[in-house]
């Protein structure tokens, strides 16, 4: 990975914003009505969608890169999954879940569908890192860990070792089940059963509604 | 495979873990399951969670391009308003509707092509137009929860269809979907794409049914997988 230039700076950056996130509590973005502002969207409004993008651009950008990793295929991805927002918003079902996991939603499948694509180039397993955290690279990079993050962190390390494992090499990695259970030596109906039992763990430790 | 099995796909769904054909599998499951669509409300929910536990300043510049990309791209209609624009006399209106309608069915993919292809698009775009506009036009849509839709515009008058693939989910590395006119003699092929297509097919009248299924790259010459979707005639 090319690090970046002007690490240092960046690296002020990150902890000023991160201590303005967590002096916030990191209701930012719940106080921005996203539903009421996807509706517009779907309606033509450009100035809504800006304010889609400056309330959601990072979360993308950050989800891209952690699973993606490159920085300009995770810009490219970020584009495709907003202009998909624009062009879409009709779809979205405020009956079906939040705004946020709707785009969310959007741009995982996005990363994932590219990291496959990009498998035959990519050595992945030279890239997975074990040590299920941020590795160096990332921490410095990093712009602004959420307060959430403490959160997922504390919930991930409340999973069995097979439930974490198997949660993060699909989700951060884009590994599919089976992939999943032929990296882990594992029986992919084992897989299924873990990522189930981790997902509802995680569902229940970050008290998220069902 | 069993509804068991298929439920015990729906943490993996949630987690963008499964194989295009187990996606659209489950996908059309999910439609007719209520008790899934609810758990999988909040598996979605917390999977975002961990999608947003670390954000990122995207690149300079990347707002700007997006703001002025938006401002030439076409949005989907509320798909209610294609119920109702069958019920529509064909007049005026009807032909800038269906118009609109058709601009707006051309996905990420058709938007990048768009700008190379102007003159190959026109032409297709007018025999789509043909089918759209003929007195008879009517429309049958169906939604694949993971994101995508299949709607197909039919006029016996013409004997033509046109279907329209909108961004669907991606078939995998070195597949594409590929879309099938089956009558008594079977299926023959009417052409393939990735995530965004539209065709037009001839001879629909025979035809007893549509499907795509999902087919290595450059297509096969008769289907080999189960259909992601099907379009009764």
């Amino acid at each position: 990975m090319v690090r970046r230039r002007f690490l240092g700076r960046e690296n002020d950056v990150a902890s000023s914003d991160a201590r303005l996130r967590l002096a916030g509590t990191g209701e930012t973005a719940d106080a921005v009505d996203l539903s009421g502002l996807l509706g517009r969207v779907a309606r033509g409004d450009e100035a809504a969608f800006a304010a889609i993008y400056d309330a959601l651009g990072a979360s993308v950008y950050g989800l891209a890169r952690r699973v993606v990793r490159d920085p300009s295929r995770a810009e490219e991805i970020s584009q495709e999954v907003f202009i998909q927002i624009w062009q879409s918003a009709v779809r979205f079902d405020p009956q079906r879940g939040s705004a946020k996991s709707w785009v969310l939603t959007l741009a995982h499948r996005r990363a994932v569908d590219a990291v496959r694509h990009d498998q035959a180039a990519t050595n992945r397993e030279n890239k997975y890192d074990w040590s299920n955290g941020p590795d160096f690279d990332e921490v410095e990079e990093a712009v602004t860990i959420n307060l959430e993050h403490e959160q997922v962190r504390r919930c991930l390390d409340g999973l069995t070792a097979l439930q974490r494992e198997a949660v993060n090499l699909a989700y951060y990695q884009g590994y599919t089940y089976a992939e999943v259970a032929d990296a882990l030596e594992a029986n992919p109906a084992t897989i299924k059963t873990r990522m189930r039992d981790g997902i509802v763990r995680l569902r229940d430790c970050m008290g998220v509604e069902a | 495979m069993t509804t068991t099995d298929l439920h015990s796909l729906i943490a993996p769904f949630a987690l963008d873990a499964l194989d295009p054909d187990e996606r659209s599998r489950f996908a059309a499951h999910l439609d007719q399951c209520v008790t899934c669509q609810a758990e999988l409300a909040g598996f979605q929910a917390t999977a975002s969670r961990l999608g947003d536990a670390e954000t990122l300043t995207p690149p300079d510049g990347l707002r700007d391009r997006l703001l002025s990309e938006i401002s030439q791209t076409k949005q989907e209609r509320p798909v209610i308003a294609l119920a109702q624009r069958s019920a529509l006399r064909r007049t005026l209106p009807r032909l800038a509707m269906a118009a609109a309608f058709l601009v707006g069915t051309v996905g990420v993919g058709g938007y990048a092509v768009e700008h190379q292809n102007a003159g190959a698009e026109q032409d297709r775009n007018a025999a789509i137009t043909r089918v759209l506009s003929s007195a008879d036009a009517e429309t049958v849509a169906k939604s694949i929860p993971t994101g995508g839709n299949v709607r197909m515009v039919m006029s016996a008058s013409k004997d033509s269809a046109v279907i329209f693939a909108n961004d669907l989910p991606s078939p995998g590395d070195g597949k594409v979907y590929q879309v099938w006119m089956i009558d008594d003699s079977g299926p023959t092929d009417q052409g393939t794409f990735v995530e965004d297509g539209d065709m037009v097919m001839d001879g629909i009248t025979k035809a007893d049914r549509i499907a795509v299924t999902v087919e290595p790259e450059g297509g096969s010459e008769r289907p080999t997988t189960p259909p992601v979707a099907t379009i009764p005639v």
